[in-house]
């Protein structure tokens, strides 16, 4: 292009110097005077013709500008739509993996205890969420547990007595241990309905490795009431001061798999491939402070009948109404950390339920049919933060873990197999923040006096993250 | 999946030309098509029928029959101060032990879909709590038992108040039970006998206490094939049920019972494993086991008129191995008895001795010749059976 305007320019100056110069022998010569006429006609000519073309030339360049303007917009409009909605979607991933070694009974009888080792990729946890718009949010978290593999359990009425079929599934386990759709209009409240978590227990809030100090989630829990509890139903929750609150209508449990050793925990429906709910169960827990960011008291409490939700409806007439009760505290301050939980539980007609256990075709509960018409357990955690005096991003922490699923029977005496009591020391390291190395070591002890104690170890390395 | 189907129609074309060539190759001189082998006939059903009334309806009877006596001769302990009421109910005890050892070799059925087999004979005893019930407990009775674990209910828990802790001895004195330990005995023989009443019941009256039309569970196993016979589809089915329950006990014997406790040498011999070890009766349950294995297989108990039973089966196919079967058997259930060697020794101690190891060797090499014979010589039978 300026190439060509340069040219432009040197003709147009030659064609004025041509006729700006007096020239005497030209004045006197007509016939080449007409002809530098003709030859500068002939020249302002094609100047024209290329002045038209250069005009013509720019128009193009500006309609090609426009267009190049027109898609660039285009694709920022594009860019921050993309950005939008990848702000909109958000990707956290947390896990843990274990080394155990504890000290093992072959059998009732035996008292001389042998220790093995273990080790675990105990969870691998995935969520997904997405903001649809201000008020209307999702969120999907998939558990990939133990890389091993996994069961699911079905009933299939038109066998023999109607039978329970367990089908092993390859290719380990994979659970959705939530999937809710979220409605929040404000702070003070929303809802929440799918498959959630239930407010009850303190491991269902606190769950990611950075969130509890043991290398393994508290044991006490676990052997009275399903962790990380999960069901399908409907909420609302929010948060009005300080004041935390949610209440849940949800799918109950299944007394069938109740067993000695767990309590109501075996009960949780995910074995199976449908869940029965026939009973429903409320689920209710009010907070003042936050448990996930740091100090706070709550209660929780569940109640729910668990009769109905029995694949074999005959064998059981009366109601196994459940409840639990949850009294938590945390205190979160500084290089200081404390917190506790303590669980108490109801089961109505127990000695019923045992019975319709013990007599199920097929179920097997085996040895481990009677149930505790009462169950507790508690746990305490402290620890204390080194980064705060030395330069090392450590915790150390003890801990107590006591459970007794079988505290009261309703007739006879309960057997005390089943009240343990794990005490611990450890630490937490944090090489960077998101993530963590766990060492504990504890003493193991059940309430049965020929029972030896029996010291435990365990390591663990644990991870998350937010995208 | 379209990959699959690839390599099995390649794997098939690659199988049937090979076995075109070799078939080629050996027929290079034309001879006369054989017949191919069809295999033995034998008309089952009244093996089949056999077996079950006989055998094992006969052995549930008695069962519950010895499950009643029971109840009785622990009754009687009471108030007793009588040294030979305890006598009467120890063997009252080992009396309903047979049978029901007898039994394992077709623990199939109601046994199985009712649980009862752990509501019976639970393994291991779980002592502590025993003593806790006794120490704690004010009374017993048959429903509230029925509610606790099945470790501490059952033979062995009746066997432990009965015979003591079997450690230097298996005689215990009148005097040394107490009264708590002849309540939860009562109690304990009382669910006991409601468990062998049921069973027996299952078998010849309903097979599902839930439905009053179910039918005896005998009849299931006598019609199979009927359109109204949701269990058994054929008779090869039952043959095959009844043969996987020799096998199962044989191994159970070998692997288990006996191999368990035994351990790989003496440092790792356990005897708190050794089943019915308060009793000392653990070698004559092993050899009721085994001696329940002949039974389905002679097809009536030891010493009776001889009817049909597998072994009529296994002769119409191969008379030889259905001699080396039958004896086979009687082998394992003469070098179990073995054990004990001259001197009566019980199998606890048995285990513990550099001889009785090696006597208890020779048994389980017998169990493991008789299963392998079992496992790969009789159950491939029914493949060849034109039913």
């Amino acid at each position: 292009m300026n190439k060509k305007l340069t040219l432009l320019a040197v003709s147009v100056a030659s064609v004025l110097g041509l006729s700006g110069m007096p020239n005497a022998q030209a004045a006197t010569n007509t016939e080449t005077l007409a002809k530098a006429i003709a030859k500068q006609e002939a020249e302002i000519t094609i100047l024209k013709q290329q002045l038209a073309t250069l005009a013509a030339e720019q128009k193009q360049q500006q309609q090609q500008n426009k267009q190049v303007a027109t898609q660039v917009d285009t694709v920022v409009q594009q860019a921050t739509k993309a950005q939008d909605r990848l702000s909109r979607f958000s990707f956290n991933s947390y896990g843990s993996a274990v080394y155990t070694s504890d000290e093992y009974f072959d059998n009732v009888q035996d008292t001389s205890a042998e220790r093995r080792s273990r080790t675990d990729l105990e969870r691998i946890v995935t969520e997904f969420g997405y903001q649809f718009t201000d008020d209307w949010s999702m969120e999907v978290e998939i558990e990939y547990e133990h890389g091993g593999t996994g069961t699911s359990l079905e009933y299939d009425g038109f066998d023999e007595f109607g039978e329970f079929e367990s089908e092993v599934e390859a290719g380990g386990e994979v659970v959705v241990e939530k999937a809710e759709i979220r409605y929040r209009t404000s702070k003070a409240f929303g809802v929440k309905f799918g498959n959630i978590h239930l407010p009850i227990g303190l491991s269902s809030m606190l769950h990611k490795p950075n969130q509890y100090l043991t290398v393994q989630r508290h044991k006490s829990e676990a052997a009275m009431m399903p962790t990380v509890w999960n069901e399908n139903g409907i909420g609302v929750y929010g948060e009005v001061a300080d004041f935390h609150y949610q209440a849940q209508v949800v799918s109950g449990l299944n007394s069938e798999y109740f067993r000695t050793y767990d309590w109501v925990a075996s009960g949780h429906q995910k074995r199976f491939e449908e869940v029965n709910a026939d009973d429903l169960a409320f689920a209710g827990r009010i907070d003042y402070g936050n448990f996930k960011t740091g100090s706070a008291v709550g209660v929780a409490y569940y109640y729910g009948n668990t009769s109905g939700n029995r694949h074999k409806s005959n064998k059981l007439d009366v109601d196994g109404a459940l409840s639990i009760v949850s009294v938590a505290g945390a205190f979160v301050e500084g290089p200081w950390i404390l917190r506790g939980q303590y669980l108490y539980g109801s089961l109505d007609n127990a000695d019923a339920i045992t019975q319709a256990n013990k007599t199920t075709p097929g179920l097997r509960p085996g040895n481990f049919a009677q149930l505790g018409s009462e169950s507790q357990s508690f746990f305490v955690e402290a620890g204390v933060k080194l980064d705060e005096w030395f330069d090392i991003p450590m915790t150390v922490f003890a801990n107590i873990d006591y459970s007794n699923p079988l505290m009261a029977v309703e007739t006879g005496t309960a057997t005390k197999r089943y009240e343990n009591t794990w005490s611990s020391v450890g630490i937490n390291y944090f090489p960077i923040p998101e993530i963590v190395i766990k060492a504990e070591g504890g003493l193991h002890q059940v309430a049965v006096a020929s029972i030896p104690d029996t010291n435990f170890f365990a390591l663990g390395v644990g991870y998350q993250f937010s995208l | 999946m379209r990959f699959n189907y690839t390599a099995i129609s390649l794997a098939l074309v690659a199988t049937l030309s090979a076995c075109g060539g070799s078939g080629s190759d050996d027929t290079s001189t034309p001879t006369t098509p054989t017949t191919p082998t069809t295999g033995f006939s034998f008309v089952a059903t009244e093996m089949i029928t056999n077996l079950t009334d006989d055998v094992i309806v006969a052995g549930y009877a008695d069962l519950a029959a010895k499950g009643d006596a029971l109840l009785l001769a622990t009754q009687t302990l009471l108030t007793s101060t009588v040294q030979a009421d305890l006598v009467a109910a120890q063997n009252a005890w080992k009396s309903a032990r047979q049978p029901w050892e007898q039994g394992e070799s077709h623990i199939f059925g109601p046994v199985d879909s009712l649980s009862i087999d752990p509501h019976l004979d639970s393994w291991p005893l779980n002592t502590t709590d025993l003593q806790t019930q006794l120490a704690n407990s004010n009374g017993f009775d048959a429903d509230t038992i029925k509610g606790w674990n099945d470790d501490v209910q059952g033979f062995h828990t009746m066997e432990y108040l009965l015979f003591g802790d079997g450690v230097n001895s298996n005689t215990k004195l009148i005097a040394d039970l107490s009264t708590k330990e002849r309540e939860y005995l009562i109690a304990l023989a009382e669910v006991f006998r409601d468990y062998t009443a049921q069973l027996d019941d299952a078998w010849q009256v309903s097979h599902n206490p839930q439905d009053a039309n179910a039918k005896p569970y005998a009849e299931l196993l006598k019609t199979p094939g009927d359109a109204t016979n949701t269990i058994y589809s054929s008779q090869l089915a039952v043959i095959e049920e009844l043969i996987n329950g020799m096998i199962g006990i044989v191994d159970e014997v070998g692997n288990g019972k006996i191999a368990d406790p035994f351990g790989e040498s003496l440092t790792t011999a356990d005897t708190s494993k050794v089943e019915s070890q308060y009793s000392w009766n653990s070698l004559t349950d092993f050899s009721n086991n085994i001696i329940g294995v002949r039974n389905v297989y002679q097809g009536e108990f030891t010493g009776g008129a001889d009817k049909q039973g597998l072994i009529d089966f296994v002769t119409a196919a191969d008379a030889t191995l259905a001699t080396r079967v039958a004896s086979e058997i009687d082998d394992a259930i003469l070098k179990i008895q073995a054990i004990s060697g001259s001197t009566s020794m019980p199998f606890r101690q048995a285990i513990l001795d550099a001889d009785g190891r090696a006597r208890t060797q020779v048994a389980v090499d017998a169990l493991t010749k008789l299963q392998a014979t079992l496992q790969s010589d009789v159950l491939p039978l029914l493949s060849d059976w034109n039913s």
